[in-house]
């Protein structure tokens, strides 16, 4: 009996378990390169595609038994395009659709604890099993009068695991993002803030309700209603959304006046967003997009948001306009506000990163320069990637004593391409419409 | 004699407050009353009544933990979906129901045997009815579980799974009095992971095909 208790305890959670977890990670990790070296020497033409595509399954085959906020980062990463390989995109946007998932017992308990109700008697019919799993919950589909409703639990114990279980991301962050530590723990504290802010469910609906009416009139789009009667801290009662995945709804080869037609309510959506409410959805991953059989897009999960402070927005989209009007002056302080360059820099150090983030900024900012923009055409993206690959391989970038770029431009930078990147998908042309001052 | 009747038409039986009056010692004091004698003495009552109720601290003890037990099962039996449940669900809701349970009685039980919890493997003598009672329950789960198949028969291993739950529950009440956590979510995921992993190794798994395959292999060579 004394062996059948070992192995219950044996299960990952405690956190020297987690961190044995990812060590084993980390040593296959650092096997595949020996491999690839090795590899390389009798075959030189070999690609790094190759030695990415390995390190990348050990990798994910690790985080998803983590689950939690392991598993957010997994997919920040994977939103993160411009940092990340394309062979490591491919296995993390796997990640969210296989966490195990909680026995109905526990989701008993858990209405019991927040609803002081039974799911059988708050609704009509209420699916035995998730339907959809959700990194840090997991989706039941629900009937009450008629109307169809998703119902979103959260996993217990996630909120609890956020900070231990980023300390236990930070070594592969640190070799899979090509960050340094100080870069990465600067990052680190933003992307702790959202993540708790995340589990916070009650703060969630409130932001849903928030931006899905300042974003009503926006044509095209659909945002389910929020039942606070039947939410709580762990709990968010919601219409169901019913449709397709962008991925799915590609498939059914709709035309191009469709796919431009979703693609311009994406971009006026986040337009508005963040331009006049200056809080963004700030995690447009494919699967937080629904296409309706009436053509509209419907829009959920809000669970992460950026409030984008005024003097952040200020500087960074002066960078992104056009035909920048600022002289040296202005440009210096700018990069200095966004935290680019600081007074420690020698000047040269200065030039170089001046440039860098300037390229950078100007081409994300590249779909504002004109009118109209076409999102398939991949050029673009290349562009970026080819930027990103040298940035992160720059001796200059490694070698740098503090952290570059102010913390906010993380979740805007990610928003932003995961937007193009979603647009890339839709292969839409779109109106590029912006604020009258960055026009 | 005389004040037993008294006490009984004007309150509830003294079963009921001997174990009451325990609970409050034990709360009070953080640990028991030093003998019967002083116990008694206490709560007014006769040493010798006591006797006809229980014989030692033990005793009590023995009976909050049957109480405990049968309102787990009355509360689960309220659930209309319980009947539904697959015996791992069942045994799931069992033990999600019996932490809600002892959180009523948590600073009792601490207070008791937070100290012990290190030594789990020694079951104190009060647990015994409660272990009794436990396993007529889970030959119930187990049975069903059989029935459906969930769970695979194994020679000898079979008449050890009451057994195994056992060592279970006595590991998620454990965990539960070290668990810090707000609301005690890390005991739902202990439960959640460790139930999963007792009912996988208790269902049809690889080992079984393979011991089917290293017999046949040993008797058709």
């Amino acid at each position: 009996m004394a062996e059948k208790l070992k192995e219950q305890e044996s299960i990952p959670v405690s956190k020297v378990q987690r961190a044995a977890k990812f060590i084993s990670t980390g040593a296959k990790v650092g096997g595949n390169y020996v491999k690839h070296y090795a590899k390389k020497i009798v075959d030189p033409k070999l690609e790094k595609e190759a030695l990415h595509e390995s390190n990348a399954r050990d990798i994910y085959s690790s985080l998803s038994e983590l689950k939690g906020s392991a598993l957010k980062v997994a997919q920040m990463m994977s939103m993160d395009k411009n940092l990340l390989p394309r062979a490591y995109q491919d296995q993390f946007t796997m990640a969210q659709y296989s966490a195990p998932p909680l026995s109905y017992p526990l989701v008993v308990k858990t209405f019991q604890q927040n609803l002081k109700k039974t799911p059988d008697q708050i609704f009509d019919t209420f699916t035995r099993s998730a339907v959809n799993a959700a990194s840090i919950g997991q989706v039941h589909q629900a009937t009450k009068e008629g109307k169809l409703l998703a119902v979103k639990i959260q996993y217990p114990g996630v909120a609890n695991s956020v900070s231990s279980d980023l300390k236990l991301v930070r070594p592969f962050a640190l070799r899979l993002l090509n960050m340094n530590e100080r870069e990465l723990d600067h990052y680190m504290a933003e992307v702790e803030e959202r993540l708790l802010e995340e589990t916070d469910y009650i703060l969630e609906v409130g932001r849903s309700r928030e931006i899905s009416e300042a974003c009503s009139h926006i044509p095209h789009l659909n945002f389910p209603k929020y039942y606070d009667q039947w939410s709580g801290d762990r709990i968010i009662t919601m219409d169901w959304i019913k449709g397709k995945h962008i991925k799915e709804w590609l498939e059914t080869n709709p035309t191009q006046k469709e796919k431009n037609k979703i693609g311009q309510a994406l971009w006026d959506f986040y337009d508005h967003q963040v331009h006049h409410l200056k809080q963004v959805h700030a995690d447009p991953h494919p699967g937080n997009f629904i296409v309706q059989d009436d053509g509209n897009l419907g829009i959920i999960d809000f669970g992460c948001v950026k409030i984008i402070p005024e003097d952040f927005y200020q500087g960074y989209f002066a960078l992104i306009k056009k035909d920048m009007l600022l002289n040296e002056d202005e440009l210096n302080q700018v990069f200095y506000d966004l935290e680019f360059i600081s007074d420690k820099d020698s000047p040269d150090e200065r030039e170089f990163y001046k440039g860098a983030f300037r390229e950078m900024i100007s081409l994300l900012g590249k779909p504002f320069h004109s009118d109209r923009f076409d999102f398939a055409d991949n050029r673009f993206f290349d562009q970026i990637f080819e930027l990103g690959d040298r940035i992160s391989n720059d001796k200059m970038f490694k070698k740098s004593r503090q952290a570059r770029g102010s913390r906010h431009g993380l979740y805007i930078n990610r928003t932003y391409f995961g937007l193009y990147n979603l647009l890339n998908q839709l292969e839409a042309e779109i109106d590029t419409t912006k604020p009258q001052w960055l026009q | 004699m005389e004040t037993q009747t008294a006490r009984k038409t004007t309150k509830k039986d003294p079963r009921k407050k001997i174990i009451e009056s325990y609970i409050s010692h034990v709360l009070e004091h953080g640990s028991e009353p030093k003998s019967i004698f002083k116990f008694t003495q206490e709560m007014k009552m006769k040493e010798g009544d006591f006797y006809s109720y229980f014989t030692s601290f033990e005793g009590i003890k023995s009976a909050i933990w049957s109480q405990i037990l049968d309102e787990t099962l009355s509360q689960l039996k309220e659930q209309e979906v319980y009947p539904e449940y697959s015996s791992r669900e069942k045994f799931l809701g069992f033990l999600f129901t019996w932490i809600e349970v002892l959180k009523n009685h948590r600073s009792f039980l601490l207070a008791l045997y937070q100290k012990q919890s290190s030594r789990l493997g020694m079951i104190p003598t009060e647990l015994k009815a409660f272990r009794k009672e436990f396993l007529e329950y889970s030959s119930e789960i187990l049975k069903e579980g059989e029935e459906s198949q969930e769970i695979t028969k194994r020679p000898i291993l079979s008449d050890r799974y009451g057994e195994a739950l056992w060592v279970q529950v006595l590991f998620v009440f454990k965990y539960w009095m070290e668990d810090q956590s707000p609301r005690f979510e890390k005991t739902d995921a202990a439960i959640e992971k460790s139930v999963n992993l007792a009912f996988d190794l208790m269902g049809q798994s690889a080992l079984d095909r393979f011991l089917d395959f290293a017999k046949f292999l040993y008797q058709n060579k």
